[in-house]
């Protein structure tokens, strides 16, 4: 087959238009692939984000009531008054296991201001005496009022309600401090969606002495060292392997962003983050999502992996065609020409060309005819006149 | 006789040698060399650019060097 026939170049186009129609159909697979898993991961980021603005709210609220529970006891409010430590915890240490079980894990009283020290830990009742000299304690010195939200301490990151015990006189008789590990909002968060989390803390915010002794008293490995400027606080996977991110948690936007898609073994994951702000505003920390899309994508591969093969069918099966339909109405024809001219030349007068189509091509044929009667005549002249 | 007819008598002998259609080959050989065959007598004045012409068409038709 050589290049120069109409032939050729026509099945060297079609063949073009194919592959560029196979490349197109990957092109725009590919494309709905990266659009629907990272249409799945900001789903996964916004609504993890929402339900953990709930569950912090509903904690609150929680933290809230039973701290009203508390302050309508008396004699609580009395021991503190008094700085009767023993009778403070004679009132309140029955129910710390049952608040621990509910998820209230922190719970304190501090004296109240200019020293403003922590007076009895409930959940650490040896260590007492201290100054925390957080946000919440000066926001709740300054307001006199119930003060709430998320406050990093040296160790761990927890929502906490901190609020004034009124004294006997209508002063402050000191405050009373609930928190709940943040942590524990994972789990929540894992069994409502699915999705892995992970805790992330700024690494500024965390002292790393104390982080170290925290691993030690928990027998947890020390993975401070995992990432440059974060730390994982907590995650609901069992390794730290999917939870890595090497930006500054500070430029996380306030609505989450999603990462990026990656594989494992045969599982596909897409990765978002969301900011976790203390009460003072501040990106302390941020929640790490993990979503596995695997069923999803290989989905959208065999449709795209379907959808490649039809295109290939389809555009073979009509090059095939339009090449049939070429050949049958065109090149059939043009060849029935030449076949005749060929013989023409040669001395077969006889052998004409049946003219039955007013196309193109026809017109050529009915032309063609024409010139030969024309040339028939002539040629027969010719030939008497070198007889004679 | 001229040398035009004695070329065309080696075309029709090889046809008839070959079993080959005449048409056809008197026709594709007169199309590359620009000749009638059938008007080509011993009578017909030989031109050499004509002559070579046909010797080419035979060549490439039959194979025959003329």
């Amino acid at each position: 087959m050589k290049f120069k026939s109409i032939q050729t170049k026509v099945l060297a186009v079609l063949l073009v238009c194919l592959v560029l129609g196979v490349g197109c159909v990957v092109a725009l697979m590919h494309y709905f692939t990266v659009t629907n898993a990272k249409g799945l991961a900001l789903e996964a980021v916004t609504s993890s984000q929402k339900m953990f603005e709930i569950l912090e709210a509903r904690e609150i609220g929680k933290m809230t009531a039973v701290s009203d529970a508390l302050l309508a006891n008396s004699q609580v409010c009395d021991a503190l008054a008094a700085r009767d430590r023993n009778r403070l915890t004679q009132l309140t240490a029955p129910l710390y296991p049952k608040l621990k079980s509910e998820g209230i894990t922190n719970w304190m009283f501090h004296t109240p201001e200019p020293d403003m020290t922590v007076f009895l830990r409930l959940h650490n009742p040896a260590k007492f005496g201290d100054h925390l000299n957080r946000f919440m304690d000066k926001e709740v010195v300054r307001t006199h009022e119930l003060v709430a939200g998320n406050e990093l301490a040296k160790a761990g990151f927890a929502v906490r309600i901190l609020r004034p015990v009124p004294g006997a006189k209508g002063g402050i008789a000191g405050y009373v401090e609930l928190g709940e590990e943040l942590g524990q909002f994972m789990h929540a968060l894992k069994s409502q969606t699915g999705n892995e989390y992970g805790l992330l803390l700024n690494k500024k915010f965390v002292d790393r002495q104390f982080w170290a002794d925290s691993n030690a008293v928990w027998h947890r490995r020390d993975n401070w060292d995992d990432n440059p400027d974060s730390v994982v606080a907590d995650r609901t996977t069992a390794n730290d392997s999917i939870i890595q991110y090497r930006g500054d948690l500070s430029a996380v936007p306030d609505q989450g962003m999603v990462l990026e898609r990656y594989r494992e073994g045969k599982s596909v994951f897409v990765r978002g983050i969301f900011p976790i702000r203390d009460a003072a505003g501040q990106t302390v920390g941020a929640m790490f999502v993990v979503k596995d899309i695997t069923a999803v994508y290989f989905s959208m591969r065999q449709t795209q992996n379907v959808l490649l093969a039809l295109t290939v069918v389809s555009l073979s099966v009509g090059i095939v065609l339009l090449l049939t339909m070429l050949d049958r109405f065109v090149f059939r024809r043009l060849r029935h020409i030449m076949h005749v001219a060929t013989r023409l030349v040669g001395g077969d007068f006889e052998t004409a060309i049946n003219v039955d189509s007013d196309d193109e091509v026809g017109k050529l044929e009915l032309l063609f005819e024409q010139f030969r009667h024309i040339f028939v005549d002539l040629m027969k002249q010719m030939i008497e006149s070198q007889k004679a | 006789m001229s040398q035009l007819y004695d070329l065309k008598l080696k075309i029709e002998a090889k046809i008839k040698a070959d079993g080959l259609d005449g048409n056809e080959v008197r026709g594709k050989i007169g199309l590359k060399s620009g000749k009638l065959l059938a008007l080509i007598n011993p009578m017909t004045p030989d031109d050499p650019a004509g002559i070579a012409k046909l010797r080419q068409a035979i060549n490439d038709v039959l194979g025959l060097s003329a």
